[in-house]
């Protein structure tokens, strides 16, 4: 080949490197920035656990409406059905408190009838209720992981 | 050594050695010329920040105010006691309300230092706020400034973050509600809310690893974005061509223009309205000692003012957390009272949507309003639609926080004050 028919057969092939090593760097650009966030995102959390147990039935007797406030939920007992509602607003997760007519959130003015159904205020969704069951060593079991549908109690 | 030779002399160099060494550390004396107030300016790594020479209408208090530089000397102060209370800080939930008791107990200056932080801090947030408003109002973000302001819009952001990140950092009832607010708002974008609230957080709700979290970006992520991009917004206003200033009137230059013969150093090359090369007629004055002490007036006032304020008031501390009590009514810190008041209407809408229109219009402001008329005057009549529409916004923005701090009570019921 002479140098000048050289020059040209070259330039496909670096444009083609050039290409190349634009698309690897802006793809190791990206995935630093996917690691990072993988970084980021904890795999094991040290907070409150998601199930727990709570104690045995008969220390919840018919009537009781309790708020657990470091789980963060209120243990209903009406006759031999147990619920356990969230006590974390849907709005903006302050704690909410139980009032006269369910529960009242003290940071936004958020309302909820005695079920979790908003009653007035910006909360966007109801309290939800949480998966209520029997562990095998006889005390109630919550998982803040199952929520369930309103309504939806243990029998005991 | 070796024995002292002839010429300099061991003996004279150790008498002269003071003198030496100033010199070699300042290259020029005191200046007392024009050519020597130039070579200060160019010379010394601190001062090398300044042109040369500045326009005197950059020089005018009632154009600023100074609100830039306020800011930056605030963010100076922050620095330097943000500093000397990491010596003392731990950001642990079992031992951080503990420190601040400490800081007011047994830490010698440790009240005072925390009040210079959170007036500074206080202060910072405002001044940056303001220093918005008069770019924006005397049009300063026009063409070649677009970008700047762009900028500026970044650092009064991550000026906020960084406000917002301190405030969790007592761990007092204040810091561990304002922050669960905070993240939560951040939950409701849409799609990947959730996913931000949960890498913000480090956990399903506020506590060590929040802290831990909020503790680093504040002492140290946030910090080196905002002076990066301090770096970048002081380059920036050399290379616009200096602070925004009106059109002067059209006059013939009689010299500065570049020819191929005359070049006057490094300086005939420079591009853009700085360039001064003859005699050509202007309105500008040496930056030593004009702009410099005009920067050193605004430094005694700005450290002058927080001292008082630190002497006088204390910084608030609440009641340790008690994750199981929100104060009731639970308020944020008094800048973000407005969104919270917002929030308490739509949380999707007060806490995302609006703020997020806000800024998106904050950042599109030069690129929508391309009219070059009235830069460099207060409320200059050309500008009077983009002016009333940005006052609409902050006074509207301002009626919201008033309400947020005055007027919301226990369930964040409406009050009145009175």
């Amino acid at each position: 080949m002479t140098a000048v028919n050289s020059e040209n057969a070259n330039l496909p092939r670096r444009r083609l490197l050039a290409w190349l090593s634009s698309v690897g760097l802006a793809g190791s650009a990206v995935l630093a920035v996917l690691s990072d966030l993988i970084f980021f995102k904890p795999r094991v959390t040290y907070g409150q656990p998601a199930l727990f147990q709570i104690g045995k039935p008969e220390e919840f007797p018919p009537g009781t409406r309790i708020a657990r406030e470091a789980e963060r939920i209120c243990i209903v007992r009406e006759g031999n059905k147990i619920a356990a509602i969230s006590t974390t607003c849907t709005h903006l997760g302050c704690s909410v408190a139980i009032s006269d007519t369910g529960f009242a959130c003290p940071c936004h003015g958020s309302r909820y009838d005695q079920d979790g159904a908003v009653t007035g205020g910006p909360a966007p969704k109801p309290l939800p209720w949480f998966k209520v069951s029997l562990a095998p060593n006889g005390e109630i079991e919550v998982d803040k992981n199952a929520p369930v549908d309103p309504g939806t109690y243990l029998i005991v | 050594m070796s024995t002292a030779t002839k010429e300099p002399g061991l003996w004279n160099a150790i008498r002269e050695l003071p003198s030496n060494v100033w010199s070699s550390a300042f290259r020029n004396p005191l200046p007392s010329t024009d050519l020597e107030r130039a070579s200060t300016s160019f010379t010394n790594f601190f001062l090398h920040i300044h042109p040369v020479k500045v326009n005197r209408h950059t020089l005018r208090p009632a154009y600023t105010l100074g609100l830039g530089l306020i800011s930056t000397f605030l963010f100076v102060i922050l620095v330097v006691t943000g500093v000397l209370l990491m010596f003392y800080y731990v950001p642990s939930t079992t031992q951080a309300y503990d420190r601040m008791l400490d800081l007011r107990g047994t830490v010698a200056f440790g009240i005072f230092l925390r009040n210079m932080h959170r007036w500074s801090a206080h202060g910072m947030v405002a001044m940056v706020f303001l220093h918005m408003c008069r770019v924006f109002l005397t049009g300063a973000y026009k063409k070649p400034r677009e970008f700047n302001w762009v900028i500026g819009v970044g650092l009064f952001l991550v000026t906020l973050f960084l406000s917002f990140t301190g405030y969790l950092l007592p761990w007092d009832q204040l810091a561990f509600w304002a922050i669960t607010v905070g993240t939560s708002i951040a939950g409701y974008a849409p799609l990947i809310g959730k996913q931000i609230q949960f890498v913000l957080l480090g956990d399903t709700s506020v506590g060590q690893e929040a802290l831990l979290r909020f503790y680093v970006l504040h002492v140290a992520v946030l910090p080196a974005v905002l002076v990066l991009l301090m770096g970048v917004h002081f380059w920036r206003i050399r290379k616009d061509g200096g602070l925004s200033r009106p059109e002067p009137p059209a006059k013939t230059p009689e010299a500065g223009i570049v020819t191929m013969k005359k070049v006057y150093g490094m300086q005939g090359f420079v591009r853009g309205p700085f360039t001064k090369l003859g005699n050509t007629p202007d309105d500008s004055v040496f930056s030593w000692p004009n702009l410099l002490m005009a920067e050193l007036f605004v430094l005694v006032l700005t450290v002058s003012v927080i001292l008082v304020l630190s002497l006088a008031f204390n910084a608030p501390l609440e009641q340790p957390v008690n994750v199981m009590h929100p104060p009731n009514p639970a308020k944020a810190p008094w800048y973000f009272l407005g969104l919270q008041e917002m929030v308490s209407y739509s949380a999707f809408w007060g806490g995302v949507g609006v703020p997020g229109i806000l800024v998106a219009l904050l950042l599109l402001a030069p690129y929508l309003d391309r009219k070059p008329g009235g830069v460099g005057r207060w409320f200059a009549r050309e500008r009077l639609l983009a002016n009333t529409l940005f006052l609409t916004l902050v006074v509207l923005n301002l009626i919201f926080v008033v309400i947020g701090t005055f007027f919301r009570g226990p369930n964040w019921t409406f009050v009145s004050p009175f």
